[in-house]
């Protein structure tokens, strides 16, 4: 830019072309992308608003517009359980991962001074992000089953004598899959922002005698929020559109959204799938925005 | 002396945090080598023995428990990653390279393309089947699949590089303009080589995010099984330690893949020091 002013009559000549011919390639660089996310992103999701209004055959569906099918989930208690399971599973894991996750983002964030532990302890909860998802849900079978590793190590100390069995193929193990798989997303982001908290707030604090509940209360917990809430929302997202634990833990005892959409796929109800769909949307949408509201992160962050 | 109480306090309670993260993969690691084809998914250890990591890979003798489909299965994964990686980097270098101008309607397309991760994979599945449903397309891995692969992968490529191309000091291509380079060959020439680390990072996410892809591929791919969905396929019936001796290979596979990532990485960056020893002197 310097260069370009002082030598005013010689860069004109050479640096006018490309700005001359910027808006065209600006256009042309964002073409490819823009057009793949719209055919392959936008366009099915608009397909799938408008397929739930089709009229289903038993193994067919017809573009004859009608509201069926949305009838059909709204009087079916088998979708309203679906949804509201999936309203409480995702309640229950939005807080026990927020419980589980804070502590350990407080002292990542705030009690590590050093830089490259801080570090060191933020890689070591993301390594396992590196193996596959359907791997470590699987892995809490062995851990939780009735002959499993849980109730061995119970049995063995004397605490129980018989093994418990709700551990595994429960509600409850869904629930800890959950919680250990997704937690991550809640450490990270508040992890973060404790450790923008100008230390000399808490110093100022402490030198006027205040308690370590009061500095939390006061001033640790509000200068977090952001970090809760962009946790939150990638936590909702995900278990919002959860299927794969419920399938691997629950034995078919709990049944989401997701898990509805997949076995009316595999017996061709295109309609009702589509359905479940769109009210899984709604709900993401309602929940995200809800909450977007609690705290600005365009002025927070 | 409180405070030191509660750091105490934390720094336990974070020990047992990443014990809750690691455990039960550490179990699932022990349990695969576990005796076969009688030992079954849990403690005790009757012997320890490698008879599942044969059995993967059919180096035993028939018996009742089947093997799992995994080399097919294998190929599959291994060219979709690859096919993804390298459209969803090249979407990702142009889009974030469109993003260094200011242009009207930024903002939309940048929501556009981050939604792509943020929309779960059943929804976008389920969209894309139902699309090829209706225009009669067969659904295969390498096509229905492939480009939900992209839609989920690109918006991690385009946020890597967006981040690259934030520090990156436009200087040096407009030296290169004035002194009559072709944008093509100063892009090869000058900007490339200083976004590499970006650009091999980008490829890694996608790379890992596609190998790892299940939800989406579900919906999307038809009959022929990828990796994650042959392991899904396991879901619905008994598990034998097959299954772990499985996900012990894979991990490391993955690890393996951030290793040769880092020493990549180590290279590029000891090598743009050197030029900039060779600049200075």
């Amino acid at each position: 830019m310097t260069m370009a002013a002082t030598h005013h009559d010689t860069s004109v000549e050479t640096a006018a072309p490309p700005t001359r011919k910027q808006p065209d390639r600006t256009a042309l660089l964002l073409a490819p992308g823009v057009l793949w996310m719209l055919l392959f992103l936008v366009a099915p999701i608009l397909m799938m608003v408008y397929v739930s209004f089709w009229t289903q055959t038993t193994f067919k569906i017809e573009p004859t517009l009608t509201l069926k099918s949305w009838v059909a989930f709204f009087s079916s208690e088998t979708y309203l359980g679906a949804l509201w399971t999936t309203i409480r599973i995702w309640l229950i894991v939005l807080v026990s991962t927020l419980l589980v996750g804070y502590p350990a983002a407080l002292f990542v964030g705030l009690f590590v001074k050093n830089k490259t532990l801080s570090t060191a302890l933020l890689v070591l909860c993301v390594i396992p992000f590196w193996t596959s998802f359907l791997i470590r849900v699987l892995a809490w079978r062995p851990m939780l089953g009735k002959e499993g590793a849980i109730n061995m190590i119970l049995m063995k100390i004397g605490v129980i004598t018989q093994p418990i069995e709700v551990l595994l193929f429960s509600e409850l193990s869904v629930i800890i899959g959950m919680t250990q798989i997704y937690c991550v997303f809640m450490v990270g982001p508040i992890a973060f922002m404790l450790g923008r908290i100008d230390p000399s707030v808490i110093e100022a604090a402490q030198d006027l005698g205040a308690g370590f509940w009061r500095i939390f209360r006061t001033i640790i917990l509000p200068l977090s929020m952001p970090g809760v809430v962009v946790g939150a929302i990638f936590v909702s997202v995900m278990v919002l559109g959860e299927f794969a634990t419920s399938a691997a833990l629950s034995g078919r005892k709990v049944n989401l959204l997701g898990n509805i959409i997949v076995t009316q796929v595999g017996s061709l109800k295109w309609a009702f799938a589509a359905v479940a769909g769109v009210v899984l949307t709604i709900l993401m949408g309602a929940v995200v925005a809800a909450l977007l509201r609690v705290v600005d992160l365009r002025k927070e962050l | 002396m409180n405070a030191s109480g509660i750091k105490l306090g934390l720094g336990f309670y974070t020990a047992l945090f990443i014990v809750f993260l690691y455990g039960p993969l550490a179990i699932l690691a022990v349990l695969s080598f576990q005796i076969g084809p009688e030992g079954g998914p849990q403690f005790p250890i009757i012997e320890w023995s490698t008879y599942w990591y044969k059995h993967l890979f059919g180096l035993t003798p028939p018996s009742r428990i089947a093997p799992l489909p995994i080399e097919q299965a294998l190929v599959r994964s291994l060219a979709l990653a690859v096919m993804t990686m390298i459209v969803s980097t090249v979407l990702g270098v142009t889009a974030a390279q469109a993003f260094r101008k200011k242009f009207r309607g930024s903002g939309v397309v940048f929501y556009l393309i981050v939604l792509g991760m943020m929309v779960p994979g059943v929804l976008v599945g389920l969209g894309m089947a139902l699309v090829a449903n209706t225009l009669g397309i067969d659904r295969h891995w390498w096509g229905t699949a492939f480009v939900l692969h992209v839609v989920y992968t690109f918006p991690f490529a385009f946020l890597v590089m967006l981040a690259i191309f934030n520090r990156f000091d436009p200087s040096v291509e407009e030296a290169a303009w004035s002194l009559g380079v072709t944008p093509a060959r100063t892009f090869r020439k000058v900007t490339f080589p200083l976004i590499f680390p970006g650009v091999l990072s980008a490829m890694l996410f996608a790379f890992t995010l596609s190998y790892d892809e299940f939800s989406r591929t579900l919906f999307a791919s038809g009959r022929d099984l990828t990796l994650p969905l042959a392991i899904y396929g396991t879901f619905s019936v008994e598990v034998h330690p097959n299954v772990f001796a499985f996900g012990v290979l894979t991990t490391l596979f993955s690890f393996a893949l951030l290793g040769t990532y880092a020493v990549l990485m180590g290279l590029s960056v000891r090598r743009a020091k050197r030029v900039a020893i060779q600049e200075e002197a």
